[in-house]
């Protein structure tokens, strides 16, 4: 057994780079901010940093920057605002603290958060576009939607080379084209293929990295929670993508990993139970509601939030820097595809899981504000329970807005959720002796 | 002399405390219902005392006390706790062996759950987002019309041509049966109305968790016979009902008590005397 | 009966009614046949295609190109919810969610309304997750149109073109027929009539709104979802002119823009109510019925021809992304359209994009100083009582300004 003493660096290594580098970003938002300039607002399910680093553009994730006053336990004042000026108390949590946000002219707790330059989008989720309609009525900010089309029908994943997926990468690879003139406008440089290429080959090796440091966690006792240490890197995954930065901490996390794998050290807590995280964080109580689950030796070992909030990078996808607009546009297809495949028919991938990361059970956590990950839980639940029978949980609350966040309702729920798996295990005990 | 070991369970809810102390057998040998009120920690060990008055036993004979409901952790003598959802669930199956679907109608909530033969928990899930189709939602129907709690099954089973009630917030219930009593409806019509939408907001929240033979009904809303007809209506199924199923969290937690009492395990907390 | 071949089963179906209690009544009498048709939560008339051997092709709000389904020879129906309790499917969904995808699935759980194909599109949230839980619970297939929200790229007409015709290709697998350029362009005729018949009911409404209640309008629109739509036109064609001959007086009401129904309906007995108060000049109730806002050439390529439509030629709804068409400039341009007095500015609970477009059309109102009255519904509520209060108080105070 480890102890604290005799820790060595490496552990925890990416937790503590990993917070540097993420305040180190909104320091240099801040900035920007101060300046006068303006960075470029992206979103998570395809940001296409690749071609905004391309250009140099400071890029903020409004998304990030909202799950951060909720974190920072400041979000109902932001919603409020937002609700004084007309957004309804059914409306998206993000949207609205991105609203306070602006209506308070970029004040936020991490940061002066600088005005939208540039909007880039995609229909992964249509919030995103509903939001940046905000932004484009309040500064004239131009937008770009990216349509990517996702799986027509569960199962039926079209591939490269097939009429319908090609159908469909043509398309991606005209809007990265269009939106490549529209950045030449806004920045007023040239597109530059070398760089473009450099940072294709940044994000390759963290694609690749993300994907090994998940597989890692199949490992038992499983090397990091992916609910809170998980978060972290998912911050530098998506704001770094495609820097120097970025995929050097990702080889550094790698090396972490493989280092705690083949040493045995896991997370902090004695691991009893291994669960599988369906859903978005409960960012207002976030560590609290860890700890409801690591009070009883229940540990994340996954989560569904760490596919689709990385853009579906996750798989690992690589880019062929000799084709890299067209290898792009088939990178970005497949990832944000898979990004809604693990919202909207994620069973069959929970399945695979649960055998490969032996899984005591799986903790759904649907929420108020985004019904594009909350909608098909609960449908999703009933069929993963008939098909497969893993244990699980379903407790709603919301990422942001403390107001429907019932502290007392979700422990009585997760409680009565562990009394159930500790009594499975003495039946089968029993069943064993007997 | 032959000493018979006691276990209790106490289930302080959100407005009565029950509490249930059984003996060896399981079989309960003395109960208490009082209101919850203001003091919690007090409701509980009052409850508690007038359990063990009822069974005629001494303190010092009860081995173990387990605490469960709402107010579980401010049962300050308890043992241990365990949440009223795993209570409901063994209570029930203990009582009704062949139940594989628990309805708890409480006064806050409703929770739906599904049990194993072995009165594992299988699935769960409850309305907690408002109070429809709970006891609270009767209650603002009653205070609507001004007639005592009590009476609201036996006038709803009068009815003879039953309103629909479309509202399912509480706040709303009251407003919406005051317009029907404007209309001129009857009350016992206006009040079956209450129970059907009650029972079917229920059945929602059944099937949630699947609905399986036998079903059995718990919680302080058993007592109510509407509530009950209305239920079976709905699920076109008969319901296990009995006079404990609203002492069933009390049950339940005293059942988990029996356990700790057989396996031998020393109590955690020993010695926590009630002061009365 | 499996249609199998294709001009054959086509042409009889073509030839299939299924609402025959309109006809040859006084005009009042079919109106009221046709409300009780919309109202009736059994969507008899889709029974009866089926019982005469014909399919039957979901699709859920707002747009889908349905000459590709007609073409086929099947039965386009639209799921719009219903005026219904959600028993069965309320268990799939859960809380925070609005009422139409609850009661929609209903209709599929319940068998209310058998098909053999749904098709939705993500034009939500919460919708881009209906064809999944459709598809885990049927045993038929539930698929997604991605209908651009980037119209503004030059790529977009074809990949919609791509995408029409893989719907194509599917409509003919799970009808069993094969369909040419002719019998794809022969649909567009039919709906080019549909469209044109339902614009004239809508002028109806913007120039002689006394001549025409709410309710009866929204009963004629709402029944082209569910019947065929040769019967459509032959319904229109016939009410329309003895509409425009009825000798009814206008009243002293304000006259209002209804915004707000382009996915999830207002009750019937909303509607109703709304056309008690005022006169309903302009609306997006079941705008997707009447998207494409020109003819559709039939010259070229059919699928083309359709995606240039719906990218080029249609209207607005919160649930569409376009540079060109700000939302709350095609609003201004509606009311303007219908020289309408105010706005009623609506949303279905819990409808994001509704409640999002409600705060820019707010907003806008009010620098140009034009009144509105903003409310929420939902499609099962049934008392109106207050809400009849607030909306008389309204026009009152506009009317005795």
């Amino acid at each position: 057994m480890t102890t604290l003493t005799d820790t060595p660096e490496i552990v925890g290594r990416g937790n503590r780079e990993g917070a540097d580098l993420f305040r180190d970003w909104f320091t240099d938002l801040n900035e920007t901010a101060k300046s006068g300039n303006t960075a470029a607002y992206v979103f998570v399910m395809g940001s296409i940093n690749e071609i905004l680093k391309t250009f140099d553009f400071p890029v903020t994730f409004p998304e990030i920057n909202s799950l951060q006053t909720a974190v920072r336990r400041v979000a109902h004042e932001y919603l409020e605002e937002a609700e004084d000026y007309g957004y309804s108390p059914d409306i998206c949590g993000y949207v609205k603290a991105d609203v306070g946000t602006q209506l308070r002219g970029g004040e936020h707790p991490m940061a002066q958060i600088p005005k939208p330059g540039l909007t880039v989008l995609t229909n992964a989720c249509n919030t995103y576009i509903k939001w940046a309609e905000i932004w484009e009525r309040m500064y004239g900010t131009p937008m770009f939607t990216i349509d990517i089309p996702g799986t027509r029908q569960e199962g039926l994943i079209t591939l490269p080379g097939e009429h319908d997926f090609e159908g469909d990468r043509t398309y991606v690879e005209t809007q990265l084209k269009e939106l490549i003139t529209l950045c030449e406008e806004v920045s007023g440089t040239k597109f530059d293929i070398d760089k473009f290429r450099e940072v294709l080959g940044y994000a390759n090796t963290m694609s690749a990295s993300w994907e090994r440091i998940l597989d890692l966690n199949a490992a038992r006792p499983s090397l990091f929670n992916a609910l809170t240490d998980g978060t972290i890197y998912l911050g530098v995954a998506n704001g770094l993508r495609g820097t120097r930065e970025g995929a050097e901490y990702f080889e550094r996390l790698v090396e972490e990993m493989e280092y705690k794998a083949a040493n045995g050290i896991g997370q902090a807590i004695e691991e009893r139970y291994r669960l599988v995280f369906v859903g978005v964080p409960c960012y207002p109580i976030f560590r609290r509601f860890n700890e409801l689950f690591t009070d009883w030796g229940g540990t994340f070992v996954n989560s569904t939030y760490l596919w689709f909030a990385s853009g579906g990078t996750n798989r690992g996808f690589q880019y062929d820097l000799d084709n890299p607009l067209t290898s792009l546009a088939e990178g970005i297809l497949i990832n944000v595809r898979d990004a809604m495949d693990s919202m909207f028919h994620q069973n069959r991938a929970i399945a695979d899981m649960a055998e490969n990361f032996d899984i005591d059970g799986i903790i759904y956590h649907p929420i108020k504000s985004c019904r594009t990950v909350s909608t098909g839980l609960a449908d999703g639940r009933k069929h993963m329970t008939e098909q497969f029978g893993i244990p699980s949980l379903f407790i709603e609350s919301d990422m942001m807005d403390r107001r429907v966040v019932s502290e007392a309702q979700m422990k009585n729920r997760i409680d009565a959720f562990f009394e159930g798996l500790a009594s499975r295990e003495r039946q089968a005990l029993a069943g064993q002796k007997g | 002399m032959i000493t018979l070991a006691y276990a209790a369970g106490v289930d302080v809810g959100s407005t009565q405390t029950k509490a249930v102390i059984i003996n060896e057998g399981g079989e309960i040998v003395g109960r208490a219902l009082l209101d919850t009120g203001a003091n919690v920690i007090q409701a509980a060990e009052n409850a508690y005392i007038v359990a063990r008055d009822e069974a005629g036993i001494d303190e010092r004979e009860v081995e173990y006390v387990v605490g469960t409901g709402y107010g579980r952790y401010r049962v300050t003598f308890g043992n241990t706790q365990v949440t009223e959802i795993s209570c409901h669930g063994r209570g029930a199956v203990h009582l009704f062996p062949n139940t594989r679907t628990v309805v708890d109608m409480g006064g806050q909530d409703t929770k739906a759950i599904s049990v194993a033969a072995n009165g594992e928990i299988t699935d769960f899930c409850m309305n907690d987002k408002c109070a429809a189709g709970t006891g609270r939602f009767l209650g603002a129907a009653a205070a609507a019309l001004d007639i005592p709690l009590d009476d609201l099954g036996p006038v709803s089973l009068t009815s003879t041509k039953p309103i629909k009630i479309s509202t399912t917030c509480t706040v709303f219930a009251e407003s919406e049966v005051l317009a029907w009593i404007g209309k001129g409806k009857k009350i016992e019509d206006i009040l079956w109305g209450v129970h059907t939408s009650i029972a079917a907001r229920s059945a929602g929240l059944m099937r949630r968790v699947g609905i399986e033979d036998e079903i059995t009904f718990t919680g302080g809303v058993t007592r109510n016979k509407g509530m009950v007809k209305a239920l079976e209506e709905r699920l076109e199924k008969p319901l296990n009902i009995s006079e404990d199923c609203h002492f069933m969290g009390a049950l339940g937690a005293a059942l988990f008590a029996l356990d700790e009492v057989k396996t031998g395990r020393t109590p955690v907390k020993t010695g926590a005397g009630v002061k009365s | 009966m499996t249609p199998t071949t294709m001009t054959p089963a086509a042409t009889t179906l073509a030839a299939t009614r299924v609402f025959p209690e309109w006809r040859d009544k006084p005009l009042d009498d079919a109106l009221g046949e046709c409300r009780d048709m919309v109202e009736s939560a059994e969507f008899e008339t889709v029974q009866r295609w089926r019982d005469q051997g014909g399919k039957v092709a979901g699709h859920f709000q707002v747009y889908f190109p349905e000459e590709i389904i007609h073409a086929t020879g099947m039965l386009p129906f639209k799921v719009r919810g219903a005026p219904l309790e959600p028993t069965r499917s309320d268990s799939h969904f859960g809380s925070y969610l609005c009422s139409i995808l609850k009661t929609s699935l209903e209709l599929a759980l319940t068998n209310t309304v058998e098909m053999e194909m749904f098709v939705s599109h993500p034009i939500c949230d919460a919708a881009r997750n209906l064809a999944a839980i459709w598809g885990r619970n049927t045993d038929y297939p539930a698929q997604i149109l991605y209908l651009p929200q980037n119209p503004n790229s030059a790529g977009s007409v074809d990949y919609l073109t791509h995408e029409y015709d893989r719907v194509k290709r599917l409509a003919e697998e799970v009808s069993g027929v094969t369909i040419t350029d002719d019998d794809l362009r022969a649909s567009i005729v039919v709906f080019n009539e549909n469209r044109r018949l339902l614009r004239e009911l809508y002028d109806i409404k913007r120039t002689t709104p006394w001549l025409v209640a709410a309710e009866d309008a929204y009963a004629l629109v709402a029944l082209a979802g569910m019947i065929p739509r040769e019967e459509h036109n032959e319904l229109l064609a016939t009410l329309l002119p003895q509409i425009k001959e009825r000798s009814l007086k206008k009243e002293d009401r304000i006259r209002v823009v209804f915004e707000g129904g382009f996915c999830e309906q207002p009750p019937f007995d909303l509607i109703r109510m709304l056309g008690r108060t005022c006169y309903v000049v302009d609306d997006d109730l079941l705008i997707g019925l009447r998207y494409i806002t020109e003819d559709v050439p039939i010259e070229g390529d059919p699928l083309r021809q359709l995606a240039e439509s719906y990218i080029d030629r249609s209207s607005y709804s919160p649930v569409q992304h376009d540079l060109r068409k700000p939302k709350e400039d095609m609003l201004k341009a509606r009311i303007a359209g219908a020289q309408a007095d105010a706005a009623i500015l609506a949303a279905a609970k819990m409808c994001e994009p509704g409640l999002e477009e409600q705060v820019t059309y707010t907003h806008t109102l009010d620098e140009d100083e034009f009144a509105y009255f903003v409310s929420e519904f939902e499609e099962t509520m049934s008392s109106f009582d207050q809400l009849e209060l607030q909306l008389e108080t309204f026009a009152e105070n506009l009317l005795f300004a």
